[in-house]
């Protein structure tokens, strides 16, 4: 048996016998990398892209206590109606039991989570609502 | 802009009213301090310093057109680590290979194709960057008009929900890059079908900036999101009165039009039709398994069952079948609602009056609705080999498809 019908059984392609000279560069095959230059190394374009930053708003001025204020607390339906509505309940709960001055109105948006609700600011806006609490992701 | 949050632990949906009492008298999850103390403190704790800039912020962000040189090795290990690639191994991006693969356009190389808007500020998709994830992929020249239609709806879609995409091309382009419509059409046996899936892949990544538990919040993520299940119809085995994809959209069977759609799963038939069950009605049964958002559903079968459905069953056309599933297709309420995308999305157009979504939300849970109520979002697609009568059902659902020829 010659050595490259040998090799064939083994499942070992009689290419493989043929070998390079020390050193020597290979040639490119199809979907291989070409070195760039003559170190060898490679330059690579960038694929990232960078994100365009964005204008900054500074947040509105607290209030300096929530004593007899108004405070919505808006569901936005992420994961449906139910999902968090007993959340929001808990906390209006512990309003009433712990800082039983503060009016809590709980609403739910009438969009869903990835919607702006119009109506509903110019409705705080109306009746001059102090503060609101929107949620809740999950 | 800054803003103050507090946040519960997970899961928030599907717990019981005990455990969400349970959260409120908790700890919140980013201060370790008591839930309602954090909530009032953020009400009325005076603004820091830095929650009182305004403006655009000083510099910019920048990425450099070219990185640093570096071998080969180097920059596979690089591409992974900065999350550009799906983890196998990538052709490195040289100018002179993304110069080879912008020659199979007209389009210069700093035309916007997608204008992205998520979190890490505005990305412009350009040509040049659609290149690179291209050549990265290992896509040929010719790929390139039909992957800078499909960049047009990149990035793909990416949720929580776990989503993915399909791609189906029409038109004569099909056979001109040999993307495979018949056997295996589905499967990983053919170059094209691979190469331009895994580039809406890559490109998506990068343009969308998609890192793991950095953008990407996918709970369970989506394997489909390698290949994006892109494949072609095959136009060429299509019963007679049945229209290729691309005109049922309202293009021309001469035109070059790729499709891509969102969904999350798909349902085999496991075997072939029987006579004692015609395969409309199992495909109308295994439906019934899918939430209906949007009404979608996107039925592939094998030329095959297309066959017998339209010689035996009589559905003489694609839009016949859709018709049936519509009208035939039901589900309990209870079930309807009972999904989460229905329940966040429809709920909200229930309680704005629209319907049926309205009616729909008013009725005991056993009622039966047919919630495919438009027949127009049930896409019946012909793809396989005719090697036996199976077929897929799917949640993809589409919008319009995207000219090739365009972006030659």
């Amino acid at each position: 048996m010659n050595r490259r019908k040998l090799l064939t059984l083994l499942g070992v392609s009689p290419a493989f016998l043929t070998a390079a000279p020390a050193g020597a560069q290979p040639a490119e095959k199809a979907g291989s990398v070409a070195p760039a230059n003559s170190t060898g190394l490679l330059t690579a374009m960038n694929p990232a892209i960078a994100g365009k930053l964005a204008e900054r708003f500074p947040l509105q001025p607290r209030l300096n206590a929530l004593d007899g204020k108004t405070i919505y607390l808006i569901d936005i339906q992420w994961g449906g109606p139910d999902a968090a509505y007993s959340v929001w309940e808990e906390v209006q709960a512990w309003f009433a039991q712990n800082m039983p001055s503060v009016k809590t109105v709980l609403r739910r948006t009438t969009g869903n989570m990835f919607t702006d609700d119009p109506g509903m600011r110019k409705e705080m806006i109306d009746r001059k609502v102090d503060a609101a609490i929107v949620g809740i992701a999950g | 802009m800054p803003i103050r949050f507090v946040a519960f632990p997970f899961p928030v949906a599907g717990q019981p009213k005990s455990v969400h009492k349970q959260y409120v008298a908790g700890k919140d999850m980013v201060s370790g301090k008591p839930m309602m103390q954090m909530i009032v403190d953020g009400l009325t704790r005076p603004l820091t310093e830095q929650e009182q800039i305004k403006g655009m912020p000083p510099g910019a962000v920048t990425e450099p057109r070219l990185l640093a040189p570096d071998s080969e090795d180097n920059l596979q290990r690089l591409f992974k680590d900065k999350e550009w690639t799906d983890y196998n191994p990538i052709i490195i991006p040289t100018e002179e290979r993304v110069a080879k693969m912008l020659q199979g356009t007209s389009h210069k190389p700093d035309e916007v194709v997608a204008k992205i808007n998520l979190t890490g500020g505005a990305r412009q998709l350009t040509v040049e960057k659609v290149a690179i994830a291209a050549v990265m992929a290992g896509a040929k020249p010719e790929y390139f008009p039909l992957i800078l239609a499909i960049a047009t709806r990149a990035p793909f879609g990416n949720s929580t929900t776990s989503m993915a995409n399909m791609i189906i091309v029409s038109g004569p382009i099909r056979k001109q890059l040999g993307l495979n419509s018949g056997t295996n059409a589905m499967g990983p046996y053919n170059e094209a079908n691979s190469v331009i899936g895994r580039t809406f892949t890559l490109m998506s990544k990068t343009a969308g900036d998609l890192r793991n538990n950095v953008v990407a919040w996918e709970s369970l993520g989506n394997n489909l999101q390698y290949n994006n299940l892109c494949f072609a119809e095959n136009e060429e085995e299509l019963p007679a009165g049945w229209d290729p994809l691309n005109v049922q959209l309202g293009y021309k069977s001469t035109d070059n039009v790729v499709t891509i759609g969102t969904g999350w799963s798909y349902i085999s038939s496991l075997g072939e039709a029987q006579r004692s069950y015609p395969p409309h009605m199992l495909m109308g049964d295994y439906m019934r398994a899918l939430s209906a958002f949007g009404s979608a559903a996107t039925i592939v079968m094998d030329p095959t069952v297309a066959g017998l459905l339209k010689d035996v069953y009589g559905f003489k056309t694609k839009a016949q079948l859709s018709e049936w599933f519509s009208h035939n297709v039901e589900k309990t309420v209870a079930s309807y609602w009972g999904n989460g995308v229905i329940a966040t999305t429809n709920t909200a157009l229930a309680i704005q009056g629209l319907e049926p979504f309205a009616s729909w939300k008013k009725l005991p849970g056993d009622t039966l609705i047919k919630p495919f109520d438009n027949p127009k979002s049930i896409h019946v697609v012909v793809a396989g080999g005719k090697i036996q009568t199976t077929w897929f059902v799917t949640d993809f659902r589409f919008s319009d498809g995207v000219l090739v020829d365009k972006w030659t």
